[in-house]
């Protein structure tokens, strides 16, 4: 029986907080689990997410998502034919269909002189839709579809677990270690490649990392979701401030607040209403929740300035 | 000192440069002049290698591997192609400049960052040192990004119509900056869009207009001949000869 | 079977139907967001109609449980609504947020789309009969079409083709100069308005084959395809319609076919038609892009490598001209070339005629003289030009002119000659070669 079997939302925080600060947290609820594998995918896309959107990457890391999805089912189809079934085979599958995306679309740009928006459209439609064509052939029984795109939360186990907390020491472990080349080739391609560092691998090492994020959400939110994830913190926390890593901050909080919220209202509907909706949807409902009252928020602020406030600084005589 | 010699270089089927051959030496500031589209600023990026070139070769201090000279070459970009909307500070954009010294894992030193604060106070922004660059005045901005190239500490600057849009005061005292970096020995190749100030400005004069009409000093290069060469009537057939060999190069109808 | 009963027996003809014309209005509507750039736009739409046939269906289980013949309307009107809202917000976020474009398209997808998950797992346990009629939407169902669709498919689509022939002229002004069309007092607000909503229906008409996350690909291939073929605005959009519509067609075909060979042995595969027309779309702009007459790549360089070929032969038939007899080493080592190249490139100048074999070398014929003697006339009168008109240095115009005698028309030399008043000496005065004729 579930700890917060029957609890309403301030009820689900009391039972949180009581069961960490007891230590019984030890053994997992499953809304424990979700909360904590969900957290590590805000947090992770939380530090991506901004270096993408910079970038204007935001609307080729959909068409990733979407390739990956079909690397991933592609890797799925083949081990389970084969001997075992490994995650590390997933991730192959995921790592491969990225870089295939990715080089087509800036070969069709750079070699076929497509403009770059319809070149990301065409191909990951067409890989898209030649993935689900080789699943139905080769899988009869196959359902791709529901769960692939949206992921199931409420199914996630302890292993799930594990692999959420490598996602979040990669992705922070990379972006603490190289941030100040994701942030230079991030700004200034071009400078970057005048001062002689390597724009491209670092372009590639961000475009990994997304893969793998995509992966291991996969199960959890299932690959469309992720996106939320990945530009809503961001855009929020860009609202109110203006240097690179206090935004990188405020998108892991921001995140890791509509994880919290997502989850505890989720239980709140399933003990109040009987009615079981899906965690994944929710977090992504909150985060549009959250950047619209951080918009609300703005406006209040703009209404009556504070002190410290920047103001538009125009040129003075003096120069 | 700067050695071109059969620079071209094609955009689709449009040739931007065609066959441009001079020499620059040391210590001098040149102005890069010509009528709009004439290529000036691709002259810039393809000595950058940041775009491709047909053919041509292009040598820095006699050495014609980039990679070897790449760290004493400073650029400032046109101001068109920034994110103004990025969170990054004056500062922070300044330190940016020493990243290429640096090593892989390494952090931006003591040392660094004291540069970076002396290049800010140099042009006059080290008030605004922690201000968005959004918020800035376009003068402010470009401030900023000449003292970006001044904390490279390079040997050769190169500028690309570095006062669109910035007031005259601004424009001035910036000349006057990069007129002492000349006095130091160090060579400025700006990219100049004003004809009357040329004179005051620069030593020597570059004439652009796809091809390389006239390089030299200012007083040589800017004779009514000249100008009428880089507008003259003269050079239709030789622009439509041009657009032939590029159509040709890049087997589009 | 044959192919009429495609369009005629009674099982195949809704989905065939409605496929075309949905492919024929949404290859119109992208050929105009492919011009502007703007076809991300259809991937974030498509996808932000999720939540309202959630809703929409949701809202008809619970009223009117009984009506379930309705549901595809109900469908239509849930999605037109709910991706207007998702136009207004992303418009929102570009206009008055400053987000940049990309950044604003991904969010409105992802949010709604999560919004119509969280719809739809709450329909899961409320209303379970309800939900294969929004499952379907994911990726299509075209075969489950009936007649009544292809009515009011049918009108949709039609209203779209007529919107689009109607404001031919002021969409192809706003297509290509949105500022001067403003300024020229066209109602660009008021046709941006319609453009939109054409989007929508297209979209929304589209969701049913083709299904919601490969929508855009039905926007984007047939355009691609016929910029390939075509500069011309009108010429785009009938070429886009036929590509389209030929997608739908072979797409459907290929799946009924595919499916009734594949179930041949009892146990039921059915090929899905969505993705099956989006392979098609994508084969015709992956051919267009690689083979189109002038644009495609295969022919760019062919083009460049004949190009190539012919500055060689010229090159050997001025090599001829000065030395006057030639072997194939001498060829090699005057052009600087492999033995290999010198020999085929002579072989073919004697195939062609300019040359001639004589005891063990070669020399040129008398049209061979003709031609090389056009080539070095070009050659001299450019540098002529480029040391006279340009006032070039003597010593560098030699190099220029070595590339551009391949290049010169029969026209710029006209030009050239009267420019320079019939010259016979060039800068390094060397006598240049009088017209042939003249």
């Amino acid at each position: 029986m579930s700890p917060y079997w029957g609890v309403d939302f301030f009820e689900f925080f009391a039972v949180f907080f009581k069961r960490l600060f007891s230590l019984e947290i030890v053994h997992l609820a499953t809304d424990e689990i979700q909360m904590i594998v969900l957290s590590c995918i805000a947090i992770s896309c939380a530090l991506l997410g901004p270096f993408l959107v910079l970038k204007k990457m935001a609307m080729f890391a959909n068409s990733l998502s979407h390739t990956i999805l079909i690397g991933i089912v592609i890797a799925f189809l083949i081990c389970s034919q084969g001997s075992m079934f490994d995650f590390t085979h997933l991730l192959i599958g995921a790592l491969c269909a990225a870089l295939f995306t990715a080089l087509c679309t800036e070969g069709l740009v750079k070699y076929f002189r497509l403009t770059e928006d319809a070149s990301v459209g065409l191909i990951f439609t067409f890989l898209f839709a030649s993935g689900i064509l080789l699943v139905t052939l080769c899988m009869r029984d196959v359902h791709l579809g529901v769960e692939s795109v949206m992921g199931n939360a409420d199914a996630l186990v302890l292993s799930d677990v594990r692999t959420a907390l490598y996602l979040v020491l990669i992705n922070g472990g990379v972006i603490f270690l190289f941030y100040r080349h994701f942030q230079l080739s991030s700004f200034d391609r071009a400078f970057a490649q005048v001062l002689g560092l390597p724009g491209n691998v670092f372009h590639f090492l961000l475009l990994f990392l997304v893969a793998i994020t995509c992966t291991g959400a996969f199960r959890a939110v299932g690959v469309l979701l992720v996106l939320a994830f990945l530009v809503g913190p961001y855009l929020t926390a860009r609202l109110f401030c203006h240097r690179l890593p206090r935004i990188l901050g405020w998108s892991c909080l921001i995140g890791m607040g509509a994880v919290l919220c997502g989850v505890a209202l989720t239980r709140h509907i399933l003990s109040m209403y009987d009615l079981p909706l899906s965690t994944g949807g929710m977090v992504v409902c909150m985060i549009g929740v959250i950047y619209f009252l951080g918009l609300g928020v703005k406006k209040a602020m703009g209404l009556c300035p504070k002190p410290h406030q920047r103001t538009k600084v125009l040129w003075t005589p003096n120069d | 000192m700067i050695d071109v010699e059969g620079l071209t270089v094609n955009y689709g089927k449009t040739p931007v440069l065609w066959d441009v051959s001079f020499q620059i030496p040391q210590g001098v500031s040149v102005g890069i002049l010509g009528p709009n589209g004439a290529g000036k600023s691709t002259l810039l990026k393809a000595l950058l290698r940041i775009i491709p070139t047909m053919s041509g070769r292009m040598d820095f201090f006699g050495e014609s591997s980039f990679s070897k000279v790449q760290k004493k070459i400073a650029y400032v970009p046109q101001r068109g192609s920034v994110d103004w909307d990025f969170p990054i500070t004056a500062f922070e954009v300044v330190l940016m400049g020493r990243y290429g010294k640096l090593r892989l894992f390494g952090r931006p030193r003591a040392a660094d960052k004291e540069a970076a604060y002396r290049a800010l106070e140099i042009v006059g922004m080290r008030d605004y040192a922690h201000v968005q660059i959004g918020q800035l005045s376009g003068g402010q901005q470009q401030r900023i990004f000449i003292a970006r190239a001044l904390v490279q500490n390079g040997d050769i600057f190169l500028l690309d119509e570095p006062f669109a849009g910035v007031d005259l005061t601004t424009e001035k005292t910036m000349m006057a900056l990069l007129k002492q970096e000349t006095e130091k020995g160090k060579t400025i190749c700006v990219v100049h869009h004003d004809l009357p100030t040329v004179k005051e400005y620069f030593d020597w004069v570059l004439l652009l207009n796809t091809r390389l009409i006239a390089v030299g000093p200012v007083s040589e290069v800017l004779t009514p001949e000249n100008l009428c060469l880089a507008f003259g009537k003269n050079q239709m057939l030789f622009d439509e000869a041009a657009r032939l060999a590029a159509k040709s190069a890049s087997g589009i109808l | 079977m044959s192919f009429l009963d495609f369009f005629i027996d009674p099982v195949f003809r809704a989905p065939m139907w409605g496929t075309l014309l949905m492919c024929v209005a949404s290859s119109l509507i992208g050929t105009i967001l492919f011009l502007q750039k703007k076809t991300l736009l259809a991937e974030s739409l498509s996808h932000a109609t999720y939540p309202g046939v959630v809703l929409g269906v949701a809202l008809l289980g619970w009223f009117f449980p009984s009506q379930e013949k309705w549901a595809f309307a109900v469908v239509l009107l849930g999605a037109l609504f709910s991706s207007y809202l998702g136009l207004k917000m992303i418009r929102f976020l570009q206009e008055k947020q400053k987000v940049s474009t990309d950044a604003s398209l991904c969010f409105v997808l992802s949010l709604f789309f999560g919004i119509g998950v969280l719809g739809i797992s709450g329909m899961q346990s409320i209303l379970p009969s309800w939900n294969k009629q929004v499952q379907m939407l994911l990726f299509g169902q075209a075969a489950t079409m009936t007649d009544l669709h292809i009515l009011l498919y049918g009108i949709l689509a039609c209203c779209v083709v007529f919107f689009v022939w109607l404001m031919f002229h002021p969409l192809k002004a706003i297509v290509f100069d949105p500022d001067f069309s403003k300024s020229v007092k066209l109602p660009v607000p008021m046709l941006e308005r319609i453009l939109f909503w054409c989007l929508l229906v297209s979209l929304v008409l589209g969701m049913r084959s083709v299904g919601v996350v490969l929508m855009s690909g039905m926007v984007i291939a047939p355009a691609v395809a016929a910029r390939q073929y075509t500069s011309s605005f009108s010429k785009m959009l009938w070429l886009s319609a036929l590509f389209g519509a030929c997608s739908g067609l072979l797409g459907n075909i290929l799946s009924i076919l595919g499916t009734s060979y594949l179930s041949r042995n009892g146990e039921m595969l059915t090929i899905p038609t969505g993705p099956m027309i989006i392979l098609v779309g994508g084969c015709f702009a992956f051919y267009a892009l690689a083979f189109a007459p002038e644009r495609g790549l295969v022919f760019r360089k062919l083009r460049i490598r004949s190009f190539h070929r012919k500055c060689l032969e010229e090159n050997c038939l001025k090599g001829f001209w000065k030395k006057g007899s030639l072997s194939y080493a001498g060829v090699q080592a005057l052009l600087g070339i492999s033995p290999f190249r010198a020999f085929f490139a002579v072989r073919r100048l004697v195939r062609k005629g300019w040359v001639i074999k004589e005891h063990k070398t070669y020399r040129l014929t008398p049209d061979g003289m003709h031609k090389a003697a056009s080539i070095v006339r070009l050659h001299r009168l450019w540098e002529l030009y480029l040391a006279n008109m340009l006032k070039l240095e003597t010593g560098k115009v030699h190099k220029t002119a070595e590339e551009m005698e391949h290049i010169l028309t029969p026209e710029i030399e006209a030009k050239l000659t009267e420019l320079l008043a019939n010259p016979t000496r060039d800068p390094h005065e060397q006598p240049i070669p009088q017209r042939r004729g003249l």
